[in-house]
């Protein structure tokens, strides 16, 4: 009873400090996003205040409130990006549509931080994902074309205005001042503005005693000091090798040999740190040369870009795994106490590129390739890699090859090394496990293309006696059961998809669900939520689970019901992320899809389109080319509404008359919640 | 600035969050079969994500780079193929952790995945003969053995790769102590056809509005108690009733016949009827595999009940010791206390991904129908034919006059009518719980909190002394 009262209060109280907030006061910006990081059980209310407030106040006043929510999102993260993620669309473009040119270029400033990761951190994931960050984009692109189109007279100002919000994919028709190739995602290397002691301050715990800066001076581009964060907070050499040039999750981005090289600089400036703490380890040394080699090939070589793309996904998986040496946040201020970061118990075994490649794989592989050979250090001998011998299990070294003059491409060495996977990555978004190399050999696995034995054959060896299910029996062909046969993992909730058609199918359904739960999450959040009752035995015993299948829950206004039927369901998909899709024409009748800004799902959409395989389809060209029951039995999402209206309408009698048989009388919301809930069940026909 | 009121903070997190404190991360680095163990107090929290490989807890993937919030938990993440995660806590001191490395010939974990492919192997039988109409059904697994030997964890790793390879388990919990997809004390079951969320215990309760990793939906009874032998009579009938509901289950639902069942128990008390009562729930549950885990002694006393025996099916009962992990924790009273006080809270009030509100209501004493979970005289065990005897029946509740004992207590809802007699009352599984916030005597009026906005009507409210009373809700 406390808690909920306390979140009133609670809430009430965040609501009148940020009234308070008139000036670009960082004192106030601080001590507010440290309200937030120290109650985030009071997360949602804290954003809901903040996101209403920025609704309600003068154009004149946003600003401050906007730097709050910027501090907090960057300096604690989750879940604020959650719950502030869900409207950020509308609370970004409401102020933006109201606040003065300068106000508006701060704001282009700072939607350019959240796409990316807060410089400094190892979480190599932007402040506020793709998905959220790209709509505005979108939404400001396309006010500057019809600025554009309107005001011809004013093109250069407008372009100075708004020429600062960068497409992700989608060609930007003009660009005021050409970025030069590589730097696309690397924040501007601007940190004057910046004020060091503000994060010296924060880390210190110690707010007090610093002059005040002037409000534009809010840290947007925090390049060298990376503020406060509960997440991960990584010392300041840690910078140096903080892959920046696109990340993981946009490896299709042209990548720039430029842009590489620095990395591979970065890289090579830790490595030179490393050196001056274990002056006695040779094997840093080697691979600190084989690093140089590496950039020196890369300059001398023209490489193509689908080798670039694994050669620098490999980069930054070594960035992010060596480890973090403890060190002190770079300021002007000595701070006493270090920053501790990697010091955790004892657990963490050292990770380095000796544990990643192998001691020397990589001076040897450059070895080959480059015109200095060098002497690689010993090798332990091939590694028989058993299963029962899991320490440092190594890499096999590259067979002592005859040195090429002109290495063939680095792509084949790395591979050969075993520093990349056989085959392509699909679509790259997960790090090439580190460890799978050297484990792959001893798991016989199934023969690709070949059905796999059946279970019930492969395990009539193991009987119920502990001396056959027991550890000493490991049986690694059934391993594979649970691994490369389930197909890879969803990336959402890690569930695995085969990629048969049917797999694909139910893939399909499946992020279709993730989405549509998405969604429904941001659209619930603004009513209030609670527990539901249990269901009735005979419900459940009569239940069916229900996979990847939603039902979609009655709100708690009355009459929702009646509208929701009435409304004709949009079929729709969200415009593609992958360029050649969103240009993509349906091969029905090879028109191009229309865009439109869906405000349900906050998101644009193509209406009347539908997936089939990997082609975009008019809906309606495709129920008229297949036969409309194709297109209900298979896209059972798409399911007219009237069958979940049917749905609705039984279980609500069902319900009422097992109410009126204990003679409940049920409010309007409880009515609506049991059925909510009955509604998750497919229930039996009845 | 000042701010009022912003600095009581309601919860625990006060402490840890210190304005000095530094957020800390770590990678760490696993290989095959490799096990990272972790602890972590209700106080602070620990984020955990997979870089690279693949890792599971408990059975259930960690999907790619997807941050996992653990608190209040003792627990540990595995991997088959090595791994990397990132771990993420607000102060290097806000949990305890090493890695367990053991080869491939030194993890139980292997005989578990035996286990698992063996029963694989069989669902892949029983789907079959159901195929062809035969009544076969998927096996019927109970994992048995001493405190802390990692029986649930089992249970709830089996029940993971039963759904990663698509298959719907129903897992039942006969542990009234530590509730599944309820509050601690009570029995439930619910078929796992879906992704677990492994940040919690089994799973969020259900409520309304959408979730972002499928919700399960339990079957639960309340038994009110913590031991089953202070009521071994309700206990057992309670036991006998939830065994009918998911047979029937089982037999309707061909995806979870062909899948069969996982059941948790609680340690028997040899000296209370213990094995009598696992022989009760082998029996109600037509159990045709019982692991025993970590107990030779334990085995050989059940291999002795229970071999050569046959199900109701005709079918033969296999009895398996295996050894527990080295990992398994004890957990102190205080920490189990604090995890049943943690999963009452979050029943009402939600969890930091979302927050629900629950509603008070004030109810006239006369509007309310309460009756007390009474302990079973001591004079009365497991004698089975007393239990079938009608007037001890009526002894296992009674009726109350709502008083200041209650207040600070949890009272489950009942899916029946205060005009019902007592042993449909006792036999009903539940809606949910009230909690008492307040009794006036002098106006003669209660005042409750309820998960869901509904007037109580004439549903029954059944008093138990388990979950014990929580002072400050
Ligand atoms: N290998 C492991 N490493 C670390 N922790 C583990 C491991 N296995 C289990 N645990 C933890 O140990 C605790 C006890 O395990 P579990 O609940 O599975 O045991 P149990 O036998 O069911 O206990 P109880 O007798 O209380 O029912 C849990 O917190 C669980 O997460
Ligand atoms: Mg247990
Ligand atoms: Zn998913
Ligand atoms: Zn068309």
């Amino acid at each position: 009873m406390s808690s909920y009262q306390e979140t009133e209060d609670f809430e009430r109280d965040f609501r009148e400090a940020l009234e308070d907030l008139q000036v670009n006061n960082r004192y106030d910006i601080q001590n507010l996003t440290m309200i937030a990081r120290e109650n985030t059980e009071h997360a949602l209310a804290i954003s809901q205040v903040l996101q209403d407030h920025l609704k309600r106040i003068a154009p004149h006043k946003k600003l401050p409130s906007l730097y709050v929510l910027d501090s907090i999102v960057k300096n604690v993260g989750t879940p604020y990006t959650l719950f502030f993620g869900k409207r950020l669309f509308q609370t970004y473009m409401d102020s933006y549509a109201s606040v003065d040119m300068n106000t508006r270029r701060k704001m282009d400033e700072m939607l350019k931080t959240w796409k990316e990761p807060i410089p400094g951190s190892i979480d190599t994931r932007p402040v506020f994902p793709p998905d959220v960050t790209r709509p505005i984009e979108n939404a400001l692109i396309k006010a500057r074309t019809s600025a554009m189109h309107a005001q011809q007279q004013n093109l250069r100002t407008e372009q100075q205005l708004l020429g600062r919000g960068r497409s992700m994919g989608q060609p930007v028709p003009y660009r005021e001042t050409p970025t030069p190739p590589g730097s696309g995602y690397r924040p501007p290397s601007q940190a004057s503005g910046y004020p060091a002691e503000h994060a010296a301050s924060m880390a210190n715990g110690s707010p007090h005693g610093h002059p005040t800066q002037p409000p534009s001076h809010y840290p947007l581009h925090q390049q060298q000091i990376p503020p406060t964060r509960s997440t991960p907070q990584p010392p300041a050499s840690l910078h140096a090798f903080q892959p920046l040039h696109g990340g993981y999750s946009m490896p299709q981005s042209g990548i720039s040999v430029d842009a590489l090289t620095d990395d591979i600089q970065r890289l090579i400036t830790a490595f030179k740190a490393e050196v001056s703490r274990n002056p006695h380890d040779p094997s840093i040394q080697t691979r600190l040369k084989a690093l140089l080699d590496l950039q020196s090939l890369l300059q001398s070589q023209n490489l193509p870009q689908d080798q670039l793309v694994l050669v620098k996904n490999r980069i930054a998986e070594l960035a992010v795994t060596i480890r973090a040496p403890p060190a002190q946040i770079a300021t002007p201020v000595p701070i006493p106490q270090p920053v501790a970061v990697a010091p955790s118990p004892a657990a963490a075994p050292k990770v380095s590129l000796d544990s990643l490649l192998g001691s020397g794989a990589l001076a040897a592989l450059l070895a080959r390739g480059s015109a200095t050979p060098q002497v690689s250090t010993p090798q332990p001998p091939p590694a028989t890699v058993a299963i029962r011998s899991p320490p440092p299990q190594r890499v096999e070294p590259p067979k002592v090859a005859a040195p090429q003059a002109d290495p063939m491409s680095l792509l084949n060495m790395l591979r050969k090394a075993g520093m990349l996977p056989a085959t392509t990555p699909s679509s790259g978004s997960t790090p090439v496990p580190n460890v799978a190399p050297s484990v792959a050999t001893p798991f016989p696995l199934p023969v690709h293309g070949m059905t796999p034995p059946s279970l019930e054959n492969l395990t009539g060896d193991i009987a119920f006696k502990a001396s056959s299910l027991k550890q000493y029996v490991f049986r690694p062909h059934l391993l594979s059961f649970m691994y490369e046969a389930l197909g890879p993992q969803c990336t959402q909730c890690g569930r695995r998809f085969k990629t048969d058609e049917e797999g694909k199918k139910k893939k399909t359904a499946h992020m279709d669900w993730h989405f549509k739960v998405n969604q429904r999450i941001a659209e619930t959040e603004k009513r209030g939520q609670h527990r539901s009752w249990f269901i009735d035995e005979m419900d459940w015993i009569n239940s069916r689970e229900t996979i990847d299948e939603d039902y979609v829950a009655p709100t708690g206004d009355s009459g929702a019901q009646g509208s929701a039927a009435k409304a004709p369901k949009l079929q729709y998909i969200p415009v593609p992320d992958d360029p050649m899709l969103a240009n993509s024409v349906c091969p029905i009748c090879q028109e191009k899809f229309e865009t439109r800004w869906l405000d349900d799902a906050q998101e644009f959409v193509w209406p009347d389109a539908l997936r089939v395989g990997d082609r975009i389809h008019h809906a309606s060209c495709h129920k008229e080319a297949m036969g409309s029951s194709a297109v209900g039995s298979l896209y059972s999402r798409n399911t007219p509404e009237p069958v979940l209206g049917k749905r609705k309408a039984e279980v609500s009698r069902s319900h009422l008359e097992k109410c009126t048989a204990y003679g409940l009388r049920l409010t309007e919301p409880k009515q609506d919640e049991l059925t909510g809930i009955r509604g998750k069940l497919k229930m039996e026909a009845a | 600035m000042s701010i009022p009121g912003l600095g009581i903070a309601p919860t625990a997190a006060t402490p840890t969050a210190a304005p000095t404190s530094t957020a800390t991360t770590t990678i760490v680095s696993l290989q095959p079969f490799w096990e990272w163990r972790f602890e972590v107090p209700v106080s602070s929290s620990l984020t955990i994500r997979l870089l690279s490989g693949t890792a599971e807890k408990d059975g259930t993937e960690l999907a790619p780079s997807t941050p996992y919030t653990f608190s209040g938990a003792k627990s540990k993440i595995n991997t088959w193929k090595g791994c990397e995660l990132q771990v993420t806590a607000p102060t290097p001191d806000a949990y305890d952790a090493y890695t367990s490395k053991p080869t491939a010939d030194e993890t139980p974990m292997v005989s578990y995945l035996n286990l698992h492919m063996k029963l694989e192997g069989l669902r892949a039988a029983a789907a079959k003969a159901i195929g062809n109409g035969e009544g076969d059904m998927g096996p019927r697994i109970l994992v048995a053995g001493p405190a802390n030997t990692g029986k649930t964890s089992l249970v709830k790793m089996l029940a993971g790769w039963a759904t990663r390879m698509g298959h719907q388990p129903m897992v039942v919990n006969t542990d009234a102590a530590q509730g599944m997809l309820s509050l601690p004390g009570t029995l439930s079951a619910a078929v796992f056809a879906t992704i677990m969320d492994i940040t919690t215990e089994w799973g969020g309760i259900p409520s309304s509005g959408p979730v972002a990793t499928p919700i399960k939906l339990p079957l639960a009874y309340y038994y009110g108690l913590s031991s089953p032998d202070e009521n071994l009579r309700l206990f057992k009938s309670l036991l006998s009733r939830l065994a009918v509901a998911a047979t029937s289950r089982l037999a309707e639902d061909p995806d979870v016949k062909k899948t069969g069942m996982l059941i948790d128990t609680r340690t028997p008390n040899a000296a209370k009827g213990g094995y009598d009562l696992l022989a009760h729930i082998v029996a109600e549950f037509s159990v045709n595999i019982i692991i025993v885990l970590g107990s030779e002694r334990m085995t050989a006393e059940l291999v002795r009940r229970f071999s050569g025996q046959r199900t109701s099916l005709g079918e033969c009962i296999h009895v398996v010791g295996l050894d527990k992990s080295g990992g398994v924790v004890e957990r102190d009273a205080a920490f189990m206390q604090g995890a049943r006080e943690a999963t009452i809270r979050e029943y009402f009030f939600g969890d930091v991904r979302r927050s629900l509100s629950p509603f008070t209501q004030s109810v006239a004493f006369d509007g309310v129908g309460i009756w007390r979970i009474m302990e079973a005289p001591t004079t009365a065990t497991a004698d089975s034919d007393d239990f079938y005897n009608v007037s001890s029946r009526e002894q296992l509740l009674e009726k109350v006059e709502p008083s200041l004992m209650m207040v600070n207590c949890m009272l489950a809802v009942m899916y029946a009518s205060v005009h019902d007699a007592p042993e449909t009352i006792r036999d009903s599984n539940i809606m949910g719980f009230v909690y008492v916030a307040d009794v006036d005597e002098k106006k003669k009026r209660l005042k409750v909190l309820a998960p869901v906005s509904a007037k109580l009507g004439d549903r029954p409210l059944l008093w138990g002394s388990y979950p014990e009373p929580m002072v400050s809700l």
